[in-house]
């Protein structure tokens, strides 16, 4: 079965609206739920994602969360965070031990291996010991050898990028992306993110090998608009997509 | 169909060194909260170019019509052993440079400025528009744009405009409007000018000009260098200088380059990085802009207002302004990204050289090999003499790029040569 992938800051738009999304969200269409952890930089997100963490920032709410942590676990919801490293390095244990007791499966770090290539190796073998999912974060500007090197650091589904940022469009390759990436990684569970625009994109990354997509910033419009039957009908549409 | 015999040493492929850099490049980030610099890119490159800015393909095809244009403006360039300086010098290797003054425009910039422009004409846009320094980039700008039958608009650094006026006629003569920036012509340019009338401006203003007036005149803006997709069209100076050695029997020990922005040293030097650690590379700038040794290597803006990007890079600060100093195409505060990384990594040495030291290798070289090079290429034909200096008796094979002929900077020697 094909991955669907929603992602929500945690905060945004403020704490009710965003359980409400959450509450109607057809759990029995996604196979996963990311979370973004606010953080003080998103620097690799693009302006819509961004403007929910300075907004998740103020509230942030952990009392709020984790009757839905434990709400998605009991559904088989594989829970993942995603988390820029410079905002938990310094509290890393405290982090992680904070999602492994909210039963959340891995982490998704954007930074890690860009802004902290000679820390990365050692964060993922600790994560490893941990028994903590590190899901590989790739763009179309991660070298060849580095792909390979990390991905093969974890048995975990890959996380890849298709634009330098969230919600931006550049101009790419969709059939050259998706050989390079399943040249370089046979076999692997490759999950798209970053920059899908049309369901035609999705069709064709999925007929490519992909074993899904991860959806942030058109949900977040619809969030903004408070578009409730939108927001459904959009999730119920790609699992229409995802399994055509 | 080309048919030049010199073909074979052409380069059918730019050479992209993002998959072959031993960690993964820092992607461009947004500068302000609300709004999106990198989506900007898509309003004022042409498609193809942004494309190719962020690709991840090690080989590009050279469109045809590219290629064709490659070789009118005088490609392949030469590579030229340089057999009397070596005697001079009394040196017991060997020195080659690279001529990219041979060019029609006399610098390495029309490598770039001929795919931007094709690619800007094929979109049927109203024209081009960039900033240049030391007025190389607006020359090549300025022919690029004249072959394809697109009008060009280049904001010249106004300390460059004013010490250089011959560059002004020469982008004249390949029809460019060129204007000294900061200029009345953008919001920019007028508010620079009203806060600091004094101003020798700067390339960043120049970057800043130049976007403004793609905006509001649906013009594509023409990437002189610090992007990618310029050092990667430029790889044809290093590829063709790869095929040349061998064709020679040779082996490059060492590179140098002088850096600006990066574009002609990167293009000369990474087609040589998938080959391993073995060949030295050195770039040098000037001590008057010390990017890589006072520099910090961390995100910051490409242009003074913040209008594009921030980019990660060796950086001495976006309002850095140099001493008006005799080499207006290394005044840049930055270097591109890639280039950054291969410094911060170790793979690539830096070096400095003074103004002095300058001159005295463009004289030496002048009166050795006939060549009165740029003042930009004088940095590294001067790192290349300190070199050989200090392994006078070595046997390397040391290559320069020379990435442009002096022959518009002659009032950097003064009156008395």
């Amino acid at each position: 079965m094909k991955k669907l992938i929603p992602y929500f800051t945690l905060g945004y738009p403020d704490n009710s609206r965003l359980c409400r999304f959450l509450d109607i969200l057809p759990v029995e269409k996604i196979n996963y739920i990311e979370f973004g952890f606010p953080s003080d930089d998103p620097r690799y997100d693009g302006p819509v994602i961004r403007k929910t963490h300075s907004v998740g920032n103020s509230n942030f709410s952990d009392s709020v969360y984790s009757k839905y942590f434990d709400y998605f676990y009991k559904n088989h919801i594989k829970m993942y965070s995603l988390s820029y490293f410079s905002d938990i390095k310094d509290r890393f244990d405290e982090f992680i031990a904070y999602l492994q007791k909210n039963r959340f499966s891995g982490i998704i770090i954007p930074d890690l291996i860009i802004d902290y290539f000679s820390e990365s190796r050692g964060v993922i073998e600790d994560l490893n010991k941990r028994g903590f999912e590190y899901i590989p974060f790739f763009s179309p500007a991660t070298p060849d050898s580095i792909i390979k090197n990390v991905a093969s650091l974890t048995d975990s589904w890959i996380y890849y990028g298709l634009q330098p940022s969230t919600g931006i469009e550049i101009p790419y390759e969709l059939d050259y992306t998706t050989e390079r990436i399943n040249t370089l990684l046979p076999g692997r569970e490759i999950t798209y993110g970053f920059g899908i625009k049309s369901d035609e994109d999705i069709k064709n990354l999925m007929k490519n090998g992909g074993s899904g997509v991860a959806i942030g910033t058109y949900l977040v419009k619809m969030i903004d608009s408070g578009d409730e039957k939108g927001f459904v009908d959009y999730i119920n549409r790609m699992r229409g997509v995802l399994d055509a | 169909m080309i048919t030049s015999v010199n073909r074979d040493i052409m380069p059918e492929n730019w050479y992209n060194v993002v998959p072959d850099l031993p960690e993964p490049l820092a992607p461009p980030r947004d500068s302000k909260q609300d709004f999106s610099s990198i989506n900007l890119l898509n309003k004022i490159l042409p498609k193809e170019v942004l494309k190719q800015e962020f690709t991840f393909r090690r080989y590009e095809k050279i469109p045809d019509e590219v290629m064709e244009q490659y070789e009118q403006i005088g490609r392949p360039t030469p590579l030229i052993r340089a057999r009397n300086l070596e005697k001079h010098l009394g040196y017991r290797g060997k020195i080659f440079y690279k001529y990219e003054g041979a060019t029609a425009t006399g610098s390495h910039k029309i490598n770039t400025a001929i795919p931007q422009a094709y690619y800007a004409m094929k979109e049927g846009v109203n024209g081009v528009t960039t900033e240049t320094g030391a007025g190389q980039w607006g020359s090549a700008t300025a022919l690029a744009a004249s072959l394809y039958g697109l009008p060009a608009q280049i904001f010249m650094v106004r300390i460059s405009f004013e010490q250089k006026p011959l560059r002004k006629t020469v982008m004249n003569l390949y029809n460019g409007n060129v204007v000294p920036s900061p200029s009345t012509l953008t919001e920019y340019g007028r508010k620079i000018l009203k806060e600091h009338p004094d101003t020798p401006g700067t390339l960043g203003i120049g970057i800043s000009e130049a976007v403004e007036y793609a905006l509001d005149h649906d013009y594509r803006y023409m990437v002189a260098s610090v992007m990618n997709v310029s050092l990667t069209h430029q790889s044809v100076i290093g590829q063709e200088t790869k095929k040349q050695l061998e064709i020679l029997g040779e082996h490059a020990d060492v590179l140098i380059g002088c850096v600006g922005g990066g574009s002609n040293f990167g293009g000369f030097t990474f087609p040589f990085i998938p080959d391993g650690d073995e060949t030295e590379i050195i770039a040098t700038t000037a001590d008057e802009v010390p990017k890589f040794s006072r520099g910090d290597y961390k995100y910051d803006l490409v242009d003074s207002a913040g209008v594009l990007p921030e980019l990660r890079m060796y950086s001495l600060g976006a309002d850095f302004v140099p001493p008006t100093i005799y080499a207006g195409g290394l005044r840049y505060h930055g270097a591109s990204p890639s280039l950054s990384l291969l410094i911060n990594r170790g793979r690539i040495k830096s070096d400095e050289v003074t103004e002095s030291e300058v001159k005295d290798a463009l004289r030496t070289f002048a009166n050795t090999q006939g060549i009165i090079a740029a003042p930009e290429s004088g940095h590294a034909i001067a790192t290349a003499i300190n070199y050989v200096k200090a392994h006078r008796n070595e046997n390397k094979t040391i290559v320069v790029n020379v990435s442009g002929h002096g022959m518009l900077d002659l009032s950097i020697f003064g009156e008395k040569q």
